[in-house]
């Protein structure tokens, strides 16, 4: 019996060690009503691909609406069905099977900027001084404006576990309203 | 010494009068022994301002300047530092603010502007990168700050551009205008607005998409991200994050430091209608932050309707106090709609509420009377009144235009006595701290460069005792006196200490949230930061010395304007009549022992207060010792 249980316990990780590693995807959330504005993420983001602070050249950037107090991080979604991969002439652009990330190779751009145009984020920008284009690719799976990020305005998450943070925000804030609507001692009065 | 990040590597000059622009390539010298920031401005202008002119004259010098850190990643690094001669206090002046503007003018490439002459009609600066222009501004002369900002960025059609500008206030030369960057972040003290409105100067607008090189990046990340954690775990951080500054006013009466009636004492029986508490469940939008940092004081708040409705950044508690307690306001809305119009106007809150509060008390006492304010009267507390007399100054309407001088030269032209009523120092108007209730805050606002000023030394480790940090700054001998805001002993030690590192922190172009207080941050902090960052390699006594350097040059500059130990002094309120109430009842400020302490710490003549020959050739600036020289200021 013994003998056989060692025997199955070899072959499971002879098995784990054969097959291809597929990673579960893990996408970048962003969730503007946390963002104070701040920018670190655009700072961090350049230092670590660039080795140099360039907000022009981040992958992240911060879109403000200051009367209104209002700042969205924009930035690559690694979408489904990535309107730049499908329109990119050269294949340079191209959704790695492995972990859905939305990949450039930059030996094949040719720059024609097309990606740049029709992207509906606007997550792809062109880099005038090195003649290439810019876009996130997830730090290698430590996306550094997620953990520069103090106020949880940038979260990186397992796919499937977004719907459930968002059920649950938009849970917190009904609760709030039904409070609010109700008064404070709802609940307690059961 | 070469530098190999950090900074920008460039100067602008512009030359209003005769529409020059050049770019000169910053010195290394300069960067090396003064840093950036407070440090550049204080070299570049005692250089170039001649001693005994009018600061409104075109001879006056405007300099913007950044530092090595502004727009990194350290913790909170994003400001500017703005200086001329001052139309408000007649000796140096200078003002910093945060936002964007700062880090946006390096992403364009240069670390300091330095603007001579005058234009001829109203004008504003556009930088885009390499290419500069001094461009009409007759359409948006009369616009206030908001309204400025919009069109500029229309005109250019690009939403990211930064603008720092002045509002009405600055055009119509009120002597405590502020220069506005960001619409709601002020660079308010000592009239920098009000010498841009003299040079027909509207705006700088900004848009920069350069590079700001990084020494050391293969340390920097790891070293850097650690600073940001420390910041974030310091345990001030969540009150910073949750109430901004508003919460000192809860702080303050505790204390019995908040300014109330000009003055007259430190408690504000209905303090909390202005409080942090309050103004964050009843008008707080959202917090925001400046660049690169994580304590976000920043405010966004509303007054949804009613009279006093807006939207808008602020207010700070700079603003409630000097708008509501010390005026006696406690009517929130109309206090945060004022600060609301300062912003909009560019006007300094805190001389604006102390020139009203002033007028309120000579009200009262009979010296100023409805003749001289044309119908209006001056009560105590009162809201409407408030907003009003905002709006007067702002535009110099009426009795505002006299306001408009400033407390000092109002009561020069009133008489009577009200000069008594003063509370300045210099000419500039004390801050939001009472000093009986905190002593060092009184040797600070008495010794500051720019006149009346909490922020040149901010001495804040006594507020509420940070007796570990005195230890590690100071060491355990200066304990437990040092650390009690009531006892003036070692407060002469700790304002020059504190104004040293002061000039450092306003040189690197970080905030003094984070390194003054909560005080996390220290000499040598910085130090690492500009090795990684810029690659210069200073020890902590090498960084104190170019502050020290700085105040010097500071302290020169006002010499020469005729400046001595006479000048250091405070309103007799604080040095003659006993606190009336709350928990520095009894106490006054015991100025002139603090005084010599300060003096003999400094290494400075004990009888004029002037820098010593010695001390400053110590400190390498025999330049200097002969330029007072040549204008017959013999020093000890
Ligand atoms: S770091 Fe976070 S809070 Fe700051 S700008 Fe980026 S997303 Fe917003």
């Amino acid at each position: 019996m013994a003998v056989d249980y060692v025997h199955q316990f070899a072959l499971l990780v002879l098995l784990n060690l054969n097959r291809k590693v597929t990673k579960i995807q893990k996408i970048l959330v962003v969730d503007p009503e946390k963002c104070t504005g701040c920018r670190l993420c655009e700072l961090v983001c350049s230092a670590f691909h660039e080795k140099a602070f360039s907000p022009i050249k981040s992958r992240i950037h911060i879109i403000k609406w200051d009367e209104k107090a209002v700042d969205v991080p924009m930035v690559c979604q690694h979408c489904s069905k990535p309107v730049c991969v499908d329109i990119c002439p050269t294949n340079a652009l191209y959704k790695d099977a492995k972990n859905g990330i939305v990949v450039v190779d930059e030996t094949r751009c040719i720059g024609c900027k097309v990606c740049v145009l029709s992207c509906p984020f606007g997550a792809i920008s062109w880099d005038t001084e090195h003649g290439k284009i810019l876009k996130c690719d997830l730090c290698d799976g430590e996306p550094q404006c997620v953990k520069i990020c103090k106020f949880d305005a940038l979260k990186y998450v397992k796919a499937d576990k977004v719907t459930l943070l968002r059920k649950r925000e938009g849970a917190k804030k009904l609760s709030e309203l039904v409070s609010l609507i109700v008064g404070e001692g709802f609940y307690a009065r059961g | 010494m070469e530098f190999k990040g950090g900074y920008a590597g460039k100067i602008l000059w512009i030359n209003l009068s005769e529409k020059r622009i050049k770019k000169e390539p910053l010195p290394k010298d300069l960067a090396y022994n003064y840093l950036g920031g407070l440090g550049f401005v204080s070299r570049i202008l005692f250089d170039l301002i001649k001693p005994k002119i009018d600061p409104l004259s075109p001879e006056n010098v405007l300099a913007f300047a950044t530092g090595p850190l502004t727009g990194t990643l350290f913790p909170q690094a994003s400001r500017y530092i703005v200086a001329a001669k001052s139309p408000l206090t007649d000796i140096w002046g200078s003002a910093h603010s945060a936002g964007f503007w700062g880090p946006e003018l390096k992403f364009a490439g240069y670390d300091m502007i330095i603007i001579r002459g005058r234009a001829e009609k109203p004008v504003y600066i556009w930088i885009n990168d390499d290419y500069v222009e001094i461009l009409d501004a007759s359409h948006l002369w009369g616009l206030n700050v908001l309204e400025t900002e919009d069109i500029i960025r229309r005109d250019h059609g690009d939403n990211k551009i930064r603008v720092a500008c002045i509002g009405p206030a600055g055009e119509k030369l009120v002597r405590f205008a502020a220069v506005m960057n960001d619409k709601c972040r002020a660079a308010a003290r000592s009239g920098m607005g009000t010498v841009m409105g003299s040079k027909n100067l509207k705006a700088i607008a900004v848009r920069g998409s350069k590079d700001i090189k990084i020494a050391d990046p293969n340390r920097y990340l790891k070293i850097i991200k650690e600073f940001q954690q420390r910041m974030l775990n310091n345990p001030f951080t969540p009150s910073r994050i949750k109430y901004g500054t508003n919460n000192l006013i809860e702080l303050m009466q505790e204390i019995g430091r908040l300014p109330t009636y000009n003055m007259k004492q430190g408690v504000f029986e209905e303090y909390h209608k202005i409080s942090g508490e309050y103004i964050r469940t009843h008008y707080l939008i959202k917090p925001r932050a400046c660049f690169a940092c994580v304590q976000r004081c920043g405010r966004h708040t509303a007054v949804p309707e009613g009279p006093y409705a807006y939207v808008g950044g602020g207010p700070e508690f700079e603003g409630l106090s000097a708008l509501g307690s010390r005026c006696g306001v406690s009517h929130t809305e109309a206090v945060l709609y004022a600060n609301h119009l300062c912003n909009l106007y560019g006007m300094d809150v805190i001389s604006c509420g102390a020139t009203i509060s002033w007028a309120m008390e000579c009200y009262e006492k009979g010296i100023i009377t409805e003749r001289d304010t044309g119908g209006l009267a001056l009560k105590w507390g009162d809201p409407e009144l408030l907003v009003k007399l905002v709006k007067m100054i702002a535009f110099r309407e009426g009795f505002g235009n006299l306001l408009a001088e400033g407390s000092w030269r109002a009561a020069r032209k009133i008489g009577h006595g009200a000069e008594k009523y003063v509370m300045h120092v210099k000419k500039q108007e004390i801050a939001g701290q009472e000093p009986r209730a905190q002593k060092s805050m009184g040797l600070a606002s008495a010794t500051a460069a720019r006149g009346a000023d909490h922020l040149y030394a901010f001495p804040v480790l006594d507020e509420v005792g940070f007796n570990e940090e005195i230890k590690r700054r100071f060491g355990e001998q200066y304990l437990p006196e040092m650390a009690d805001r009531l006892n003036p002993k070692y407060k002469g030690i700790m304002v020059a200490e504190c104004e040293n590192f002061a000039a450092v922190v306003e040189s690197v172009g970080v905030c003094k949230y984070g390194t003054m207080i909560p005080p996390e941050f220290y000499y040598e902090d910085i130090a690492l930061a500009l090795e990684i960052t810029v690659g210069f390699k200073f020890t902590s006594t090498e960084l104190r010395k170019i502050g020290e350097r700085i105040v010097n040059l500071n302290r020169a500059f006002n010499a020469r304007e005729g400046v001595t130990r006479k000048d250091d002094t405070l309103p007799e309120r604080f040095l003659k009549e006993p606190a009336p109430k709350g928990p520095a009842k009894g106490q006054i400020v015991e100025l002139n022992q603090m005084l010599d302490e300060y003096y003999i710490h400094r290494e400075w003549d004990l009888k004029n207060g002037l820098p010593t020959k010695k001390k400053l050739e110590e400190l390498n600036l025999s330049d200097v010792v002969g330029q007072l020289e040549r204008i017959g200021i013999l020093l000890q």
